[in-house]
């Protein structure tokens, strides 16, 4: 059962961005200013400082790590600089 | 050549052909310590439960490799089971540990069993058609409330769901439009995580106005303002959901679980429990709190299982921008579907999904304004039909 392609993502798809901070590389598409999908791998996922100096909050559901503050700053320079093309404003 | 004018077609693959590899939940273990044997229908197959003499529970294939008797008709003797065959005794771990009648047990006498665990009054069995036994590092997270004097016992629901692959409950992971429209509930904020074997949904959402639960009409009752819910499943099956309902004097605390096993290809069982934190303002209500919200989750499942019922198998739905990762959820779900060797990074590397909320909910707020001014103008409540039931507190599914 193999699973298809989100057609939105061929469309647009994911481009690269780096962390300011750790230098994690991910990819990273936005389809409106609050709107942001970000896929990390293996790599950047271990350099990722935020994530190392977080500990596992209360409850069963805790030890998700909810995202880095650092990458999505980094995130929206890309968008302001035009890197990350936000596709509400493509005419 | 694609014009506009193409018809789009539902694509529907075969179901699955095996069951998901990871922990199951199959219930209270309480249901299970009467000192009897318990039949379970689940991946494909007929299965025997019931507790040895120390309380351990046990799950092996119900069929007597024998004679093919049902062991789960059979009884308990001392920690293993007798079939009501001819009485053959079978251990927790597989094994033919006695047959009454002959001078020793035969070669091979062994039978699949399945390893289980017992925590936080939840029995879980390990599934995995590969036949391993399940790796150090998946496990199912320890639920603290549930063995706390502060928080209530589980009220525990289950329900059985023919004519659906489990596949649909797990989209819902990632559904936040199905929430108003559903649930009649009102998401403000929806964000999805998947990594490793967890996916995780955050949703923060108000209740309706036009939405009113009918014993809060005119009573001094609190009202629920709003939810916070972090809700992850732990492998395939076991969801926890950090639920915090804030309600006008005040915030009450819960743990829910949403958990299923696979009974067949196209049917499981779906069960659901909640434990709630006696907080001070709830004084000693706690439990009948509990019990409510139970009863509300529950309307919420219902209203799930009659979409699931009617609707088709799609394996390209077609989504817009304000609709959340299905393709990405469907892609990390598929880890436990392929053997453990197979697993690619694709499927367990993290992946991050925020919605942006502002376009649904001012289109949720104009049709909200639109159903209280037909109410105020007294024209039917054909909009809001169903929704007096309460549902307003719905789960994360
Ligand atoms: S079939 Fe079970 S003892 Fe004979
Ligand atoms: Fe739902």
């Amino acid at each position: 059962m193999a699973v298809r392609s989100d057609s939105r993502f061929l469309d647009a798809p994911l481009v690269p961005v780096s962390c300011r901070v750790c230098g994690a590389g991910v990819r990273v598409r936005k389809s409106t200013w609050d709107q942001t999908s970000v896929q990390w791998d293996g790599e950047a996922l271990a350099s990722c400082t935020e994530r190392r100096a977080s500990g596992p909050g209360p409850g069963p559901s805790g030890e998700v790590f909810r995202g880095c503050g650092a990458l999505a700053e980094a995130i929206r320079e890309a968008a302001v600089l035009g890197e990350v093309r936000v596709r509400s404003e493509d005419g | 050549m694609t014009t506009a004018d193409d018809v789009r077609s539902i694509e529907a693959d075969a179901l699955p052909t095996r069951f998901a590899r990871g922990w199951h939940c199959l219930g209270l273990a309480r249901d299970f310590t009467d000192g009897k044997p318990h039949t379970v229908r689940a991946f494909g197959q007929k299965l025997v439960v019931w507790a040895a003499a120390d309380g351990t529970l046990n799950v092996l294939d119900a069929y007597c490799r024998h004679m093919g008797g049902d062991l789960s008709r059979g009884t308990v003797e001392g920690d293993d089971i007798a079939c009501p065959f001819h009485a053959w005794r079978w251990g927790g771990d597989g094994r033919c540990t006695r047959v009454p009648y002959a001078r020793r047990v035969p070669l091979r006498a062994r039978t699949a069993a399945f390893p289980t665990v017992r925590q936080d009054g939840l029995l879980f069995v390990w599934n995995d058609p590969e036949g391993k036994p399940p790796p150090e590092d998946v496990t199912v997270p320890r639920i603290a409330g549930a063995t706390s004097d502060e928080w209530t016992d589980w009220s525990w629901y289950s329900v059985e769901i023919k004519g659906a692959n489990c596949r649909e409950i797990i989209d819902n992971v990632v559904d936040m439009a199905h929430f108003f429209y559903v649930h009649y509930s009102f998401p403000t904020y929806f964000k999805n995580i998947f990594e490793g074997h967890t996916a995780t949904q955050i949703m923060k959402g108000v209740a309706r106005e036009d939405v009113r639960r009918p014993q809060a009409e005119g009573s001094s009752a609190p009202t629920v303002l709003g939810q916070t819910s972090v809700a992850t499943y732990h492998g395939p099956s076991f969801m926890t959901d950090d639920l915090t309902y804030h309600y006008s004097d005040g915030d009450v605390d819960s743990v829910l679980v949403n958990c299923h096993y696979p009974i067949t290809a196209d049917s499981f069982m779906l069960q659901y429990g909640i434990v709630v934190q006696k907080a001070g303002h709830l004084g000693d209500t706690a439990e009948d709190v509990a019990a409510k919200m139970g009863e509300f989750i529950k309307i919420g499942f219902e209203q799930d299982v009659s979409i699931w019922q009617h609707k088709a198998r799609i394996d390209n739905p077609l989504l817009c921008e304000e609709d959340g990762p299905v393709y990405q959820l469907r892609r990390w779900y598929e880890q436990f579907y392929v053997d453990a060797a197979e697993v690619r990074p694709e499927m367990t590397d993290r992946f991050e999904f925020e919605i942006d909320t502002t376009k649904p909910n001012a289109a949720w707020r104009a049709e909200i304004a639109e159903n209280l001014a037909q109410r105020n103008g007294g024209t039917g409540s054909d909009a809001t039909a169903g929704a007096g039931t309460g549902a307003a507190v719905s789960g994360p599914v």
